[in-house]
């Protein structure tokens, strides 16, 4: 679910991240505030749709994205199904995957490196406060950069166990997924430090 | 040209081992093969050069400077390549990878773009630039690492096994960008002995102390003696 920027030229992709992220983030907030009705759950798609042609990212774009939210529609829906009516269910769902789909908007069309920026700036005011916008926008990026590779070490892991012929288990799971991971942090800290990062 | 590499007397521990056993040296040579078995202290001799260990005792010139006390003059002279390519990639996207070895550095955007441009071209990535470095193969990863340290424009490349985990034809397109003429230096840590006799000067390591410098043929082949017996 990890969308990622794709190159593009509309005026949506040249836009400056920081408006773009503020603009995405109202229309966001606005669905996600949208009442549980069969009515809204037209508006959050309408909305939705709208977005991805105005932008020119393109609704075949929005049906993959859609897509990739399949288990969270999957699991929204099934437990408000449970305990609420229909009605409510549709528009919860609805509401929460458009925001999610509206969200992704934002870094399928804006640079990991803009988006930083445009954080960092966002962060300034609060340098007061003994934060490093900087520090934070570089551990973003990292924590970014990290999951897929935490990802692969951990199928990674349960592999060699297979191998072994161990049995499936938690335990037996994390304390070796642990090791690999420290030792991947330990080789990064390298890695960021012979490129300059004090 | 530039300066040596100078160690005298140095030790380094880690944890209860002595890693660096008392080695003294002067380097001149421009492209410098490090060789020995697993554990001799290649790596250790290669981290205490680029900074990322302190020797315990005794003193480091690299290029004239301290690797200790001036710890950011020698960030500006080192680029360091290590083998895992997994482990090297910092920023999501390959054109924004290159450009994170830029940030410190605090130029003007059109510049510190051009010069990204320029890497990424020397190094075959141009058609990659905005992939997600994940995506990546073994051997496009490490070009990026390579990459990456040399749009620094350091006097001195480090690489500590740079080829180990890459397939036959990578590893040669690795090793022909670091062994090609250049002004900058290159140490590069080495298991393949072929490498090795392609540098100027060798230096053999043996359970943390340093046995030879010299030609790198000869030591080769005093290497692999060591290993018959
Ligand atoms: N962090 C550490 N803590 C304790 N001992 C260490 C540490 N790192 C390395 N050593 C030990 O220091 C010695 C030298 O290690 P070093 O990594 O320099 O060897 P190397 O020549 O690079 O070996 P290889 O060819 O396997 O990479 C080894 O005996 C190793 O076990
Ligand atoms: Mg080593």
């Amino acid at each position: 679910m990890l969308t990622l920027y794709r190159p593009g030229t509309s005026w949506f992709y040249r836009a400056p991240a920081g408006p773009k992220a503020f603009v995405l983030l109202l229309v966001v907030l606005a669905v996600s505030l949208l009442p549980s009705t069969y009515l809204s759950a037209a508006i959050a798609g309408a909305v939705t749709v709208l977005a991805y042609i105005v932008s020119r990212v393109g609704v075949a774009e929005l049906g993959h994205q859609v897509v990739a939210t399949r288990w969270i529609i999957v699991i929204t829906f099934g437990f408000q199904v449970l305990f609420l009516p229909m009605e409510s269910a549709i528009a919860n769902t609805a509401r929460v995957v458009a925001a999610i789909v509206i969200a992704a908007l934002l870094v399928l069309t804006t640079r990991v490196g803009d988006l930083l920026d445009a954080f960092e700036r966002g962060l300034r005011p609060f340098t007061r406060f003994g934060l490093d916008p900087a520090r934070v926008a570089l551990v973003l990026a990292v924590a970014i950069t990290t999951i897929p590779v935490l990802t692969r070490l951990a199928v990674g892991v349960r592999e060699a166990q297979r191998a072994r012929g161990a049995r499936a288990g938690l335990r037996s799971f994390v304390i070796p997924f642990l090791v690999v991971s420290l030792k991947h942090a330990d080789e990064l800290g390298d890695a960021l430090t012979a490129r300059g990062v004090s | 040209m530039t300066e040596p590499i100078i160690l005298d007397d140095v030790c380094v521990m880690l944890g209860d081992r002595l890693a660096l056993d008392s080695v003294s040296l002067h380097l001149d040579a421009h492209r410098i093969a490090v060789i020995g078995s697993n554990g001799s202290g290649k790596s250790t001799f290669a981290r205490v050069l680029g900074g990322l260990v302190s020797p315990t005792t005794g003193t480091v010139s690299v290029h004239g400077v301290d690797p200790v006390r001036q710890s950011a003059a020698l960030r500006r002279l080192v680029g360091f390549v290590f083998s895992n390519p997994d482990a090297q990639i910092i920023m999501p996207t390959v054109a924004e990878d290159a450009a994170f070895s830029l940030r410190s550095e605090k130029l003007p955007r059109a510049e510190s773009a051009e010069r990204v441009r320029v890497a990424l071209e020397e190094f075959g990535l141009t058609e990659l630039a905005d992939r997600a470095a994940y995506d990546l193969s073994g051997g496009q990863k490490q070009l990026l690492a390579l990459c990456g340290a040399v749009i620094r424009r350091p006097q001195l490349m480090i690489a500590d096994e740079p080829t180990a985990y890459l397939d036959a034809r990578n590893a040669r397109l690795i090793a022909d960008h670091l062994l090609a003429p250049t002004d900058r230096r290159l140490v590069l840590v080495t298991h393949d002995l072929e490498l090795a006799q392609r540098c100027d000067v060798a230096v053999l390591f043996e359970d943390g102390r340093m046995t030879g410098v010299g030609d790198p043929a000869d030591l080769v082949s005093r290497y692999e003696a060591s290993l018959a017996c």
